[in-house]
């Protein structure tokens, strides 16, 4: 490896791990209507790394020389700009001293305030004055250090789509003079549920089936896990029930990420995985979770959903799962959510509890329901059943069904595979 | 919590007399005693007083304007702290590193006069 890529690499890694941080000690001294300010003096340090390690080798300590750097370009433009931009945050005050100035600066940047800092701007992220899809944008851009095109390859849509949202992002906070702090009071838990909701939807972007590239997906899951633990470890928040049950289920399901693709890339179902590919430790590490986040007695979604890929995770095999303990769970969880995904599975856990022709049944019930007609998922389970009931001619007309609706090619490609194995059965049957 | 006012004052221009090396050293030791004070949550605000100035004296209809005096005692900058008492504060003062590089520094400490603390006083109802 060359000198040139050893330092690429490290300043590469260095933007994914520290940039966040100094983005959200730089937003608390220049204020939030600042974050590009603070976003483009990281830039700059970045490139400055870049350069001045070319030629004078990588220091002993690279992130230190990073923040080194970062607060003496913050403090030039403290000087430069006295009095041009208002800062308005709670730093501009010692900031206009030229006795506190640089001892603010010094205080700001030392361990303890930036873990806090990172805290302040996830929930600065998700003030309700910015809207939900720009929240997630401007979180993974600023907190995760993600760029513009890794963004928009994870949701998507194009770049521009996702300046835009950036651009709204910044402007909201402007307008609604947003500050940079962890809300409190009733404000706490509200706030809190959004940032939740931000972390899960970060999550599961990284969790969700075959889209975009497989290492930015999985570094999604662990940013979204990273966050969640920031708030748990923060002693300024009271009831860490729902935080706790939200890592569970982040910790359970990314233990079984490894499992979830063959070698082509495809997509296998739980009955399908090779268990010996889920990752144990995280598994223990998300069981623990599951057991804090019950300590008190509230119940979330998350809760619910952490306890089903428990029961997942906990059983050797497909067919020992705890069915039962499963339905018994979905039926909670449609309180929470009688979204089109829960239904399916609930009929599927019904099959597994009461018998096939209970879980055809179930599906039977839900044949008119609006948001399933067309959902391919909807054809592609009955299929399933009736392929268990040995009903094959049925199930052939499901998966024609389902690949008529099928958005995704390789959903399509998956559905007509089968599709194909039934009808050489059926065929084999039959003579 | 209570308030205090720091008032540094200096005989004359007595920084004036530090070495290029001394001054930097003083003023590292600030930057130390001030980053401090942040940490533990003592520091409201700490600014340096500009040398020149004016003194006014005198009745409304007839004011004096007179120069400053710079050659006498004077204020050179306050730091606004929070202490539990004044003990406190004097030994906040005492850490400030004027002692140690400024001759004949003197810190004025003024408890500052806040409004009188609740008295847990439940305004009566009109029964």
């Amino acid at each position: 490896m060359t000198a040139q890529t050893k330092i690429s690499q490290l300043v590469e890694h260095l933007f994914r791990h520290e940039a966040g941080k100094l983005v959200a000690v730089l937003t608390r001294v220049f204020g939030p209507e600042n974050i590009d300010l603070a976003e483009d003096v990281v830039q700059d340090s970045l490139v400055e790394a870049m350069d001045n390690w070319q030629y004078k080798g990588i220091p002993d300590n690279p992130a230190a020389w990073l923040f080194r750097v970062a607060k003496n370009k913050a403090l030039n433009i403290i000087n430069r700009e006295k009095y041009q931009r208002k800062y308005s945050s709670e730093a501009s005050y010692f900031l206009k001293s030229e006795w506190t100035a640089e001892p603010a600066l010094n205080h700001f940047f030392s361990e303890q305030e930036i873990q806090d800092d990172q805290l302040k701007m996830i929930f600065t992220c998700c003030h309700p004055a910015i809207s939900p899809d720009s929240q997630i944008a401007l979180a993974l851009k600023t907190l995760c250090g993600f760029s513009i095109p890794e963004i928009a390859k994870a949701f998507i849509t194009t770049e521009e789509n996702i300046t835009k949202r950036l651009v709204r992002a910044r402007q909201h906070i402007r307008e609604a003079k947003i500050v940079f702090e962890i809300p409190y009071g009733e404000n706490l838990e509200k706030r809190l549920n959004t940032v939740l909701e931000t972390i899960y939807l970060l999550f599961n972007e990284g969790y969700s089936a075959s889209r975009g590239n497989s290492i930015i997906r999985y570094e999604l899951c662990e940013e979204a896990i990273r966050l969640a633990q920031i708030i748990a470890a923060d002693k300024n928040i009271p009831q860490k029930g729902n935080v706790f049950s939200l890592l569970a289920l982040m910790f359970l399901n990314a233990s079984r990420f490894k499992a979830r693709e063959d070698a082509e890339g495809n997509l296998l179902t739980m009955a399908q995985q090779d268990r010996s590919l889920w990752d144990n430790r995280m598994k223990d590490i998300g069981l623990r979770y599951l057991i804090s986040a019950t300590e008190n007695n509230d119940i979330s979604i998350y809760h619910i959903l952490a306890a089903i890929s428990a029961h997942y995770c906990i059983s050797p095999d497909y067919e020992s799962t705890d069915w039962a303990g499963i339905l018994s769970l979905y039926d909670s969880l449609l309180q929470f959510d009688n979204s089109p995904v829960v239904l399916l599975n609930r009929a599927i856990a019904v099959s597994k509890v009461n018998g096939i022709e209970k879980g055809l049944a179930e599906l039977e019930l839900l044949k008119d329901n609006p948001l399933l007609k067309s959902y391919h998922l909807f054809y592609s389970t009955q299929a399933e059943l009736y392929i268990q009931a040995n009903h094959f001619s049925k199930a052939a007309d499901c998966l024609k069904k389902a690949i008529e609706l099928a958005t995704l090619q390789a959903e399509k490609e998956l559905l007509t595979r089968k599709l194909i194995s039934i009808e050489k059965n059926n065929f084999n049957s039959m003579s | 919590m209570k308030e205090f006012m720091l008032l540094i004052r200096n005989e004359g221009d007595a920084k004036a007399s530090l070495s290029a090396e001394q001054q930097q050293v003083f003023l590292k030791a600030c930057m130390v005693y001030i980053e401090n004070l942040m940490k533990n949550g003592k520091l409201k605000s700490a600014q340096p007083l500009v040398r020149e100035g004016k003194m006014v004296s005198g009745s409304p209809g007839s004011f004096k304007d007179g120069p400053y005096n710079e050659s006498k005692e004077i204020i050179v900058g306050y730091y606004h702290i929070l202490a539990k008492d004044i003990d406190e504060a004097v030994a906040i003062a005492q850490g400030n590193p004027e002692f140690a590089y400024v001759k004949g520094a003197k810190i004025e400490v003024r408890p500052i006069k806040m409004m009188e603390e609740s008295t847990s006083y439940i305004y009566p109802e009109n029964k």
